[in-house]
């Protein structure tokens, strides 16, 4: 008994300890200049999780978030939070795009039957853990993807990936330090130490662009994917303008207000990634000098990266830059996909959407371009226009599935072949519609949020592509890797439309006006009702004699 | 209808009333309307302005422009660059601008945009805009401000903008690294004045021409879908439908931002302005919001910067009342002159239709070209920095927006640059003028012999109705007169049930009844086709002015003496001809009732239209009331066979009818107006300066409404032209006397 006791111990011991090993968390800075004046700085944070073992016995993935991953069979889930807007035209592609607001997608696992149930708990779950608003997520905001979004994980063989699927975005949603703070409590390091001790709010919300991030994923660890384990990474992606910077010379005090106190003693790599691309037109000098320069050779363009090993020391870093001389305006240069989307018309009766796609590159590009419109902008099939044709032969596939007012969005995806170094423009027009009084948001003149494109591109060149390939969970992953073509997927600006709208202050005045009328009402009917009338004696003056008798006779009642 | 239908009515108090005051009621309408509107300068019937929007919170953020200097700098690298380069030319100069805001670190894009002229030899203009956007951090882009300012060569006859320019440029370099801005700001340069503005506005907001989805129709007046007659299959060689559909081919914008909120344009010629006059007058008449209005107006005190809107000026406060008021007075006359013709007297004017608030800063000089503003001499010169100053804080407030401009006033006349008069005051002084109308109406209706056309019957009947009444009278004794106000359609029923009326009178009621509805019938047709025909004729008017041009260009004739004489032509060819229509139209000749009730129809029309028009741009409407309700009310159905008073009187109502002719009002008008500029000129040269002038004029206003959807040719032709026609037929049309059948 004694001797079996003791083997449970031991074996309880050693799945802890072996536990221990196959957690694993890696920190990651990556710095890139985007000219002629922009920063853009992307943090990750990554933890791997066995999940064969219970991911319950992990001591660096968060709990909180573990557990609504298994509770809700979740596959696959990304969720960030963005405030601003990427240029994507100026600024090249980031290294994970995001739309403005809050944007949430998951894969249920094929054993979920009620999808649209998981799905509305799982939203609730995520809104209490990040404090966000998505609970306001609801089926009439959400669409089912077909073409755009495929798992980036392991996915089991023959699965019907896109019937779990569920895709939402709140264009509106407004980020603030209050999701900032539960996004860094599911790190193991919290704020105290490592990279996210940069992550100072009072800096970041003075960025010109912000983003934090989740994304869960399986990966596979064997070659069959017969065993797998959770990846949990955390990003945040940050845009500084030189401009309100004041200078182009960047350092970690100007950018975070503070050095860096070391990395995280709980990862097993920590590394800094800044790209020096660019040193060779406009000569600056890093400080402290990076540990080693890679060069990194992707898909027909050539990318320096400087390489900085930070060691859990807490020894204080300040990383900056310094210019060797003034150099002249550097011209960006447009990447080969970009795209713009902007509403047509005015007044309150008609009025369209317009997506503009530039292939700028030498070959022809295929996209799928996924317009999603709430319920209250209907978007009419018959009015869809490419290039201004109605049957257009870029369009290779297509996908339509009309909304219903208050229960389902409207939901149009276009599978298309761009062609070379053109521009390619899908008008889709809209009709308003009124909506009940009780409908309207706060500050209803304020104008109705229609949210991002969506556009699955797969890019031949790597040309300011920064994302990290498919299989890749770190930085390092992306060196050389160059492939047959880079898919991404990009989140095109909104737009706003302003609904006919009453006139709200009506009722207001007329509670004023009401309220007024009451107001002057009451004073009569309060004195009729309170006051007595009383005649007033008017006679003879009375006498000083008759005075005191009276005053006598009153303390006698 | 009932009401006015039933047989009875004749004898009704009020009806016998109506028509004995009717002349001297609508005549104290009339002067009541033009008391009314004066009074409306007096500060008992205006009122004091003030913010409804709370969130703009007008200068509550300390200021601290700085780009005073920097301001300078540009102003004389903008002047050096135009004498060395453009001086010229009227080209504008792009790459500077560009160069320029690319150092600013804006997002800079040119806009480039063709117009076909729409008339003669159909010459090709283009032109470049250049925009910069200031993107704000944070935002998605999803509002924008536009700071803009057009741009003026040093050849051009108006004060240029150099300063405008480089005060925005100041501005833009102060802005940019700010943190707090919101919303987006466009700073955008436009060439060619408001065929710029225009292009701009139309490209931002998709208005293609050569796309055919259903939203290009909203865009201008000239679509293909609009129904146009289709000369071109009739007369080769004219192709209508293709002019107007690419009159102005806006291009494509490259780059754009959000939703626009408002919109501040400038024009300053030079730092060292003595004050800033606010313009508001958009297309069409309409205006921005009075909160914007208001807040320019305020921050401009704030700033220490003298402002002034037309005769109102803020350095001047009388405190004589009569001063007050006729100062109120004539501030707001000028800017219903103003109002009229729709045009707008700035770039900020052709925002206002894409439900964007915009206004007009302009500076002037103590002695500027539009006219001289009283003890300006005195007063301090403004400096780049108050300039700056007063942009930032109207900009920042603009920023601290939380909704679109929803509030306050968009209907309003301005009495001084803090006082105003909202559409509840004005209006009266509209519907004052409508009511004469009306009035009128309703007393020729209740004039019109209800009696059948047949003379015998009338008198049989005439006597059976007396005897009736004499019974009916009697049966109902006292009670009679009580039930006077009561419903007159109770009565009747009242009447029917009643045992004592004879059945004699019931059947010739019948009777009377099925002839009368046969011959209303019988003349709501012919009149019917008259009036549609009038209507077509004005209509075709409208779209008249490509042919002629063209018919012109032919013999090469500018087009604006083309477009002038050939109205000209079609008008004398209407005036002779229209008379003759409604005979054309049926075989008998008309008779007084018939005209009486074109007339009747007219009245109700003219009403109608003032009212719908005043609503939108009230001076137009208000000024349509003043020159048609005295012809409206002078006019009437002449009767055959008169004394010789009365048909002088008559070729006198023709004369004044001749008068109010549009085509004749506007020629009148100008050569008035030149008159009043040039006061020591001959005659003759008066009237050839005024003819120019009028020719201008409606070149003008037929270019404006292909353009930029003006309004007031369209509405002169196709609305006021048929009134018109219709009141010269009435004048003209003898018809016989209902006494003498």
């Amino acid at each position: 008994m004694e001797s079996v006791r003791r083997l449970l111990l031991y074996n309880i011991f050693f799945i802890v300890f072996s536990c221990i090993h196959c957690d694993v968390f890696k920190e990651e800075l990556f710095i890139k200049s985007l000219p002629p004046s922009h920063l853009y700085t992307h943090f990750q944070f990554v933890t791997l999780v066995n999940s064969d073992t219970s991911s319950f016995h992990s001591h660096l993935a968060p709990r909180s978030l573990v557990e609504v991953i298994s509770r809700f069979h979740v596959e696959e889930l990304h969720l960030t939070l963005t405030e601003g807007q990427w240029r994507h035209n100026q600024w090249g592609y980031p290294v994970l795009d995001a739309a403005p607001g809050a944007e949430l997608y998951a894969w249920f696992s094929a054993d979920v039957v009620d999808v649209d149930i998981q799905w509305k708990k799982l939203t609730s779950t995520l809104s209490g853990l990040f404090c966000a608003s998505l609970n306001f997520i609801e089926n009439f905001n959400t669409v089912i993807p077909q073409m755009t979004l495929w798992p980036t994980g392991a996915v089991k063989a023959g699965q019907n990936v896109t019937s779990h699927l569920r895709y939402a975005s709140l264009p509106r949603e407004i980020v603030c330090t209050e999701n900032l703070t539960p996004w860094k409590k599911l790190l193991p390091c919290e704020s105290s130490k490592g990279f996210s001790a940069l992550l100072n709010s009072r800096m970041i919300h003075n960025t010109n662009y912000h983003s934090v991030g989740v994304h869960v994923r399986k990966n596979c660890i064997s070659n069959d994917c017969s065993e797998n384990n959770l990846e949990i990474k955390q990003t945040v992606g940050l845009v500084y303008d030189y401009d309100i910077l004041t200078s182009s010379e960047w350092s970690f005090r100007k950018l975070y207000g503070q050095g860096l106190p070391g990395a995280c003693p709980l990862s097993s790599d920590s590394k800094i990634y800044v790209d020096v691309t660019s040193n060779d037109t406009q000569p600056f000098t890093l400080i402290p000098p990076p540990h080693s320069v890679v060069l990194s050779q992707r898909g027909g363009s050539d990318v320096k990266l400087a390489i900085y090993d930070v060691k859990p020391d807490g020894q204080m870093i300040n990383i900056g830059i310094k210019h060797n001389r003034n150099s002249d305006l550097p011209v960006p240069i447009p990447p080969p996909l970009y795209f713009n989307r902007y509403v047509l018309g005015y007044g309150k009766e008609f009025g369209g959407i317009v997506t503009e796609l530039t292939n700028n590159c030498w070959t022809s590009i295929n996209v799928v371009v996924l317009e999603n419109a709430p319920w209250w902008l209907p978007i009419q099939l018959s009015t869809l226009r490419i290039n201004g044709e109605a049957e257009s032969s870029l369009i290779i596939s297509q996908y339509y599935s009309p909304g219903r007012s208050r229960q389902k969005p409207y939901h149009l995806e276009l599978l298309m072949k761009l062609p070379p170094r053109s521009t390619t423009t899908i008008t889709i027009d809209f009709e308003f519609v009124f909506l009940k009084w009780q409908e309207y948001p706060p500050d209803a003149n304020h104008g109705f949020y229609i949210g991002s494109a969506l556009i699955l591109a797969n890019l031949p060149t790597a040309k300011n592509y920064t994302s990290l390939p498919n299989t890749g969970t770190t930085f390092d992953s992306m060196l050389n890797a160059s492939k047959l073509w880079y898919p991404i997927v990009f989140r095109t600006n909104g737009a706003m439309v302003s609904l006919p709208t009453p006139d709200f202050s009506m009722p207001y005045n007329v509670i004023c006006l009401a309220c007024t009328v009451v107001a002057l009402a009451f004073g009569p009917l309060h004195n009729i009702c309170t006051k007595e009338l009383v005649l007033k004696p008017v006679g003879t003056p009375v006498s000083l004699l008759q005075k005191v008798f009276n005053l006598f006779k009153r303390k006698r009642d | 209808m009932g009401l006015l239908s039933d047989p009875e009515y004749g004898s009704v108090k009020w009806v016998i009333v109506l028509k004995k005051v009717h002349k001297p009621l609508s005549l104290l309408l009339y002067i009541g309307a033009l008391v009314w509107f004066i009074m409306l300068g007096n500060k008992e019937f205006n009122n004091e302005t003030y913010f409804s929007e709370n969130a703009l919170l007008p200068g509550l953020v300390t200021n601290d422009f700085n780009g005073e200097h920097s301001a300078k700098q540009f102003f004389n690298e903008f002047l050096q660059e135009l004498e060395d380069k453009y001086e010229f030319s009227d080209a504008m100069p792009v790459p500077w601008l560009v160069a320029k805001m690319s150092q600013l670190h804006l997002e800079v894009y040119t806009h480039n945009f063709t117009l076909n002229y729409p008339l003669g030899n159909e010459q090709v203009y283009t032109g470049t805009n250049v925009y910069g956007i200031l993107r704000a951090p944070r935002t998605s882009s999803l509002e924008a401000l536009v700071v803009t300012a057009p741009y003026r060569s040093l050849s051009s006859h108006q004060k240029g903008t150099a300063a405008g320019i480089a005060l925005m440029l100041a501005f833009a370099k102060f802005a940019r690294p700010q943190k707090y801005w919101a919303k987006d700001i466009i700073f955008l340069i436009t060439e060619h004045e408001q065929l710029g503005m225009q292009a701009w506005l139309e490209a931002y907001h998709g208005l293609h021409s050569d796309a055919e989805t259903f939203h290009t129709s909203l865009g201008t007046f000239w679509t293909p879908g609009t129904p146009v007659f289709d000369l071109g299959k009739l007369m080769p060689g004219f192709s209508l439908n293709g002019d107007h559909k690419k009159c102005l081919n806006p291009g494509k914008l490259k780059g754009r931002s959000g939703s626009i909120q408002a919109a501040i344009n400038l024009e300053f010629h030079t730092p060292k302005i003595k004050y800033i006059e606010v313009k508001i007058e958009g297309l069409n008449g309409q205006l921005p919001n009075l909160d914007l209005v208001n807040l320019v107006h305020k921050l401009c005190v704030k700033s220490g910067v003298h402002h002034s809107f037309r005769n109102s000026y803020s350095w001047i406060r009388s405190r004589n009342k009569m001063d007050d008021w006729m100062n109120g007075f004539w501030t707001m006359f000028d800017m219903v002159i103003a109002q009229i013709d729709g045009v707008p007297d700035g770039n900020h004017g052709l925002f206002h239709r894409f439900g964007i608030e915009a206004v007009t800063l302009e500076g002037r000089e103590a002695t500027d070209p539009a006219g001289k503003a009283p003890r300006a001499q005195a007063l301090s010169t403004a400096t780049f920095y108050r300039l700056g100053i007063a942009l930032e804080s109207i900009l920042r407030s603009l920023n601290n927006l939380l909704e679109r401009f929803h509030q306050s006033y968009f209907f309003y006349l301005l009495a001084a640059t803090n006082r105003f008069i909202s559409i509840g005051q004005y209006m009266p002084s509209l519907c004052l003028l409508c009511v004469a109308m009306l009035v009128k109406a309703l007393s020729l209706w209740v004039s019109i012999p209800q009696e059948g056309d047949d003379d015998s019957d009338k008198k049989t009947k005439e006597k059976t109705k007396k005897l009736a009444k004499e019974k009916h009278s009697d049966s109902e004794s006292a009670g009679e007169e009580k039930s006077e106000d009561t419903p007159l359609r109770l009565r009747k029923i009242k009447n029917n049930s009643d045992d004592v009326v004879p059945g004699e009178k019931e059947k010739t009621e019948l009777k009377r009844k099925v002839k009368l509805t046969d011959e209303s019938s019988m003349s709501v047709v012919n009149i019917g086709a008259n009036y549609l025909l009038v209507h077509l004729i004005g209509y075709a008017v409208m779209n008249s002015p490509v042919i002629l041009s063209h018919i012109g260009a032919k013999y090469n004739l500018p087009s604006e003496v083309s477009v002038f004489y050939g109205l000209i032509a079609i008008s004398v060819f209407l005036i002779f001809i229209t008379p003759v229509v409604p005979r054309l139209v049926r075989t008998a000749r008309i008779t007084h009732e018939e005209l009486s009730l074109v007339n009747i129809l007219l009245l109700i029309e003219l009403s109608t239209v003032c009212l719908a028009v005043g609503m939108q741009n009230f001076p137009l409407g208000f000024v349509i009331a003043m020159l048609y309700t005295p012809l409206a009310l002078i006019t009437s159905v002449v009767v055959k066979g008169q004394s010789r008073l009365s048909s002088v009187l008559l070729v006198l109502k023709r004369v004044i009818c001749l008068l109010v002719h549009p085509l004749v009002a506007v020629t009148l008008s100008m050569i008035v107006f030149s008159n009043i500029l040039f006061p020591e000129e001959p005659f003759f040269d008066m009237m050839a300066r005024g003819r120019d002038a009028a020719m201008q004029a409606i070149m003008f206003s037929i270019v404006d409404s292909m353009i930029y959807g003006n309004w007031l040719f369209n509405l002169a032709t196709a609305v006021l032209l048929p009134i018109w026609i219709i009141f010269w037929q009435i004048s003209c049309i003898k018809v016989d006397s209902p006494a003498l059948k």
